[in-house]
C-alpha cells in the first residue's frame, strides 16, 4: 500500500486476466469465466527471462543463416536480412531500407533490452520512475509484431517467384530462425507482470530511503 | 408483458450492470483497486494512479462490434478469393492469393512457417471477428450463445496475433523488391485485407472488454 492508493491485491482480491472481475483470490477460479485467478502471474519474471535468453540466442543465427536461396541458372544466392536491407538502401530506396532496419534488426534488440530492464526493475535491481516504465512496457507491447513483416515477404517471394526452370526461391534456415524470434519476444511481453514495478515501488517507498545495508527480510 | 421483452429490452440499454453489491475494477497495470462507476457514452475511466484507461463505454457498442466484424468477414472472404499481388514478367502472368503464398511455403519445405502465416493473417482474423459476432448478435437480444464466454476468453487470447496490417505491410515491401525485375501491381486482394485492418480495428475498439464480459453476466442471469 501506498499513500491512499489501495491494491487489489492488499485486499486478497485479484482481477482475472480473461474477463477483468475483480474476486476473492480465494475463490481460485473466475466465478464469471471460470479462468484461475492470480494476484499476480506466477514465475513472470523466470517465464520472462527464459524466453527472452531464447530469442536473444536465435537473434544471432537468424542473421546468419540465409533467409532466402534463389539459384538462378545453377547459380546459388543466400540472401540475409541484412544483405537485403543494404540492397534496397544502395538502390536509393532508402524508406523501404528503414522499414526493414527497424523492423527486423532495432525492433527485437529493442525489445530484448527493454524487457531486460523491465525485470531488473521489477526486481529491485534498478529505480526508473513509473512514466518511463509505463512508456517503455507500452512500446514493447505495440512493437513486438511488426518484426513479423520478413516471414511475409519471405513468403511472398517464395511462392511468387517460381519463374520456370530457370530461377527458384527456397526459404532459408534463417527466416525458421527470425520467426521464433519475434514469437518468443512476444510471448516475453505477455509472460511479464507489470504490477510487479509498482509492487516493488511501494515497496522502496515504505523502506526507509536513508539505509544502504541489505534490508532484512 | 411479452415473454422475453423485458430481457430484449435490458439487451439495447446502454452497458446493464450485473446484479450484486459494490463492485470493484483493478488496473491491470498497476493493480490500484478502483470502485466501479457506470460512465456516460464515449468516455473512458482512467487510473487515478498510473492513468492507464481501466474501462471504456462505447456509444452503439454490441450494434459497432457486430457490424465491424461482418464487414471484416466479408471483405476477408473477397480477399482470399481474388490475388493481392499480381505480376508480370517474361511473358508470365502470376497472381497469388494468401493462401497460394501459405501453401508454396509449405512446398518449398518450410511448412512451420507456412502455417505461422496461416495462423496470424487467416485464422485469428477469422477467430476474432467470428467470434465478435457469435457473442454480440445473441447479446442484443439480451441472450448468451452457448459458450460464448469460451469464445470470449478466446478471442481476447487470440487479439495480439492478428498480424493483417503487417501482412500488407509485408505486401509493399515484397512489390517494391518486384518492381525491379518484373512488372507488379497490387490486386482487389490487397485492397480487401485493407480494409479487413480497418474494419478489424472498429470491431475490436467497438466494444470494452468489461462491458462484453457485464453484458454476457447480465444476459446469463
Ligand atoms: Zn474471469
Ligand atoms: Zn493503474
Amino acid at each position: 500500500m501506498s499513500g491512499h492508493f489501495v491494491k487489489a491485491a492488499d485486499r486478497g482480491l485479484a482481477a482475472c486476466h480473461s474477463c477483468g472481475k475483480v474476486s476473492p483470490v480465494k475463490l481460485e477460479d473466475c466465478p464469471r469465466c471460470g479462468s484461475r485467478l492470480h494476484l499476480r502471474k506466477p514465475a513472470s519474471i523466470e517465464g520472462t527471462v527464459a524466453l527472452m535468453l531464447a530469442a536473444a540466442a536465435l537473434y544471432i543465427p537468424s542473421h546468419i543463416l540465409p533467409v532466402l536461396r534463389t539459384t538462378e541458372l545453377g547459380v546459388v544466392i543466400d540472401n540475409t536480412i541484412v544483405g537485403g536491407m543494404l540492397t534496397f538502401w544502395q538502390s536509393g530506396a532508402y524508406p523501404i531500407a528503414l522499414v526493414i532496419f527497424a523492423a527486423s534488426i532495432l525492433i527485437p534488440l529493442l525489445k530484448i533490452a527493454a524487457l531486460s530492464w523491465l525485470c531488473l526493475a521489477a526486481t529491485g535491481k534498478m529505480h526508473p520512475s513509473p512514466e518511463k516504465l509505463g512508456r517503455v512496457y507500452w512500446i514493447t507491447e505495440l512493437l513486438g509484431r511488426w518484426s513479423m513483416i520478413d516471414i511475409f515477404v519471405v513468403g511472398i517471394l517464395v511462392s511468387v517467384l517460381q519463374l520456370g526452370n530457370y530461377v527458384t526461391v527456397k526459404p532459408g534456415p534463417g527466416a525458421l530462425a527470425f520467426a521464433g524470434v519475434v514469437v518468443l519476444t512476444m510471448l516475453a511481453a505477455m509472460r511479464f507482470e507489470p504490477r510487479l514495478l509498482w509492487d516493488r515501488l511501494d515497496e522502496d517507498a515504505e523502506a526507509p530511503a536513508t539505509t544502504h545495508e541489505s534490508s532484512p527480510s | 408483458m411479452i415473454k422475453g421483452f423485458s430481457r430484449t429490452w435490458r439487451a439495447m440499454l446502454p452497458w446493464p450492470r450485473p446484479r450484486g453489491g459494490t463492485r470493484y475494477s483493478a488496473c491491470h497495470f498497476c493493480d490500484t483497486l478502483h470502485e466501479f462507476a457506470p460512465l456516460e457514452e464515449d468516455m473512458a475511466a482512467r487510473c487515478t494512479r498510473c492513468g492507464a484507461v481501466i474501462y471504456q463505454n462505447r456509444p452503439a457498442s454490441l450494434a459497432r462490434a457486430t457490424a465491424f466484424s461482418l464487414a471484416a468477414l466479408l471483405l476477408m472472404a473477397l480477399g482470399h478469393v481474388f490475388p493481392f499481388l499480381t505480376m508480370d514478367a517474361a511473358a508470365m502472368r502470376r497472381e497469388l492469393t494468401l493462401a497460394g503464398a501459405a501453401t508454396a511455403l509449405i512446398d518449398e519445405n518450410a511448412p512451420i512457417l507456412g502455417l505461422s502465416v496461416i495462423l496470424f493473417t487467416m485464422v485469428t482474423p477469422v477467430v476474432l471477428a467470428g467470434g465478435m459476432i457469435y457473442v454480440c448478435l445473441p447479446l442484443m437480444f439480451g441472450r448468451a450463445a452457448p459458450g460464448a464466454e469460451f469464445t470470449a476468453k478466446w478471442m481476447s487470447r487470440s487479439e495480439p496475433w492478428n498480424m493483417v496490417e503487417v501482412f500488407l505491410l509485408g505486401v509493399i515491401v515484397s512489390l517494391l523488391k518486384l518492381a525491379k525485375v518484373a512488372e507488379v501491381g497490387f490486386g482487389i486482394g490487397f485492397w480487401s485485407f485493407a480494409g479487413v485492418m480497418l474494419c478489424m480495428a472498429g470491431a475490436v475498439a467497438g466494444i470494452d472488454r468489461d462491458e462484453l464480459w457485464d453484458r454476457l453476466e447480465v444476459a446469463r442471469s
